[in-house]
């Protein structure tokens, strides 16, 4: 769950010297959009987005001979005079958790992982996230989703897996997410089986509702909120 | 009307899954009791199973997993690398019947001894992977064929048409890379059912690319919406691609009476998208269709899908 477990460790970076044109061609050549901008030691000193570039560089409809005029300012022009400075850091010791709201929160697609003496041990960006995220679903092995609707008391979640282990069946997750029903909770299993009608009827049998696959959600209420306040703005 | 031939085995009863399992050797019996009671076993040609040779079924599956799967089989094991896989000492030799009688139907096929065939055989094959026993299925039926199809009979593009309810994830995989063979899948979509590939944005790799086509249909659509999928999906792919013969994984289990999906197709519907396949082998294939059992798991509707599957096959009314 630690940042340093899934954080890049060979970390692309550049120096606050080089020109901006040649941070440019570094991203694309790597296919990355930020560059960790340290000094010799290493030390974490600014980041430098392909946003930063972009911003700096003249339109591409500007008209040629104008461009270039343009073209030999922007040469001048170094990666120190346009990065960000004191960027959002996070430690090796973060959690995942900790850098997913981090990014909700500040809106940043990469952090630099950075050591008590503010050198540069990584970076992690919203991608690394969403492969933990895939591995948490358990997706990348076959299987057949679940929705059970339960009360929101103690030990639902027992029976429900006690009576799909008596079926022989296995877990590649299992998730729980709020309902829009006060008291209710919904619950995805992820099973890996294809024999899933047996199950189904099982726990409709033990008196769950099966939600409809096309009635399923997972953050409906965040997003509520989220609508709500942008039509008060 | 069509040569069309029928293989069916009563070696494919032999393989046993137990007492709570929807693969069942009842099945087969289901679709051969629709098949004989409408009267249609005296105009096709009747196909026995025959075993495989080792090395058809070594072009797609590692040795050390045919050889992990015949000495699990043989040692008495029920279960073969997941549950839903259970077993009975006959699984391997069952799973090399079927296999070696698909390739003897492909024979007849392709010598022009017969313009078509459906293969009612056990165990199904569209999950299997190289090296993975998956979702009731142990040897790739399907991809075998298309193989032995390509490299026998010199065959330069194989399209492989799979209905089954889920995606095929073995075939995919087996020939992601392989221009020569075309794979396209309708299925639920695999956030809502097993095995969770086949989504849209897969269209092979590398050289492969744009060769595997997935059009992927949510809970509770039917008929019509797999009208539209095919229209859009399928038809300009076989334009595109012009098949030289065309092998079907053909899964009934999309059926809105069959429990193990969340689709709605009805018998009909089933009819409608053979006869686009039939359309498309006739103008493209020399009508050439390798039909192959997959899925399928409601015993009251499964003679009256197999029944007018080989109808269509036969050409019945043309």
């Amino acid at each position: 769950m630690f940042v340093s477990k899934s954080m890049t460790s060979n970390v692309i970076t550049v120096d606050k010297d080089a020109g901006i044109l040649e941070a440019k061609d570094k991203m694309a050549a790597h296919c990355i959009r930020h560059l960790p901008v340290v000094e010799e030691d290493n030390r974490l000193i600014g980041i430098i987005t392909d946003r930063d570039i972009r911003s700096a560089l003249p339109s591409t409809v500007i008209l040629d001979y104008e461009n270039r005029k343009e073209k030999e300012k922007i040469s001048d022009l170094k990666v120190k005079d346009i990065m960000t400075i004191n960027p959002v850091t996070v430690s090796p010791s973060y959690t995942i958790q900790d850098v997913l709201l981090l990014v909700l929160q500040t809106k940043v697609g990469a952090f630099p992982v950075v050591d008590e003496k503010g050198k540069l041990q990584g970076i992690i960006s919203v991608d690394d996230l969403l492969r933990a995220f895939v591995n948490v679903l358990g997706i990348g092995e076959p299987g057949s989703l679940l929705c059970i609707i339960v009360e929101e008391k103690l030990g639902q979640m027992k029976k429900i897996v006690d009576a799909i282990t008596e079926e022989n069946v296995s877990f590649g997750s299992i998730l729980v997410a709020r309902y829009w029903d006060e008291g209710k909770r919904a619950v995805f299993p992820y099973l890996l089986t294809q024999n899933i009608s047996p199950i189904k009827k099982k726990l409709q049998k033990m008196g769950y509702t099966l939600l409809d696959p096309m009635e399923w959600y997972m953050d409906q209420i965040n997003r509520e909120k989220k609508e709500k306040g942008v039509k008060s703005r | 009307m069509k040569k069309t031939g029928f293989l069916y085995d009563e070696m494919f009863l032999l393989h046993d899954t137990g007492s709570y399992h929807p693969e069942t050797a009842e099945r087969l019996i289901s679709i051969y009791k629709g098949i004989d009671e409408a009267g249609l076993l005296s105009k096709l040609t009747l196909l026995k199973a025959k075993r495989a040779d080792m090395e058809w079924i070594e072009m797609v599956h590692d040795h050390a997993y045919i050889r992990r799967f015949e000495e699990l089989c043989f040692a008495g094991n029920r279960m073969f690398d997941y549950p839903d896989n259970q077993m009975c000492i006959y699984t391997f030799e069952t799973a090399l019947l079927a296999v070696g009688g698909i390739l003897n139907a492909a024979d007849l096929v392709m010598k022009g001894d017969l313009d078509n065939v459906f293969c009612a055989v056990r165990p199904p094959g569209h999950h299997a992977e190289k090296n993975k026993a998956m979702g009731f299925c142990y040897f790739n039926n399907v991809a075998v064929a298309a193989k032995y199809i390509r490299q026998k009979w010199n065959i330069k593009k194989v399209m492989i048409v799979d209905f089954d309810v889920h995606h095929g994830n073995g075939t995919q995989h087996l020939f992601e890379q392989d221009p020569s063979v075309f794979y396209y899948s309708i299925h639920e979509h695999p956030s809502f059912a097993y095995p969770g590939t086949g989504r849209e944005f897969e269209y092979g790799t590398g050289e492969g690319y744009g060769f595997t086509k997935n059009s992927p249909a949510l809970p509770g659509w039917g008929d019509e919406e797999y009208k539209r999928l095919i229209e859009n999906d399928l038809l300009p792919a076989f334009e595109r691609f012009e098949p030289e013969v065309i092998i079907v994984s053909a899964g009934f289990d999309a059926h809105v009476d069959d429990d193990m999906s969340d689709i709605k197709l009805t018998t009909d519907g089933f009819s409608w998208i053979m006869r686009k396949i039939y359309d498309m082998a006739e103008k493209y294939s020399g009508g050439r269709i390798i039909s192959v059992l997959e899925g399928g798991y409601s015993l009251a509707r499964l003679p009256e899908l197999a029944k007018n599957h080989v109808e269509i096959l036969l050409n019945i009314n043309g």
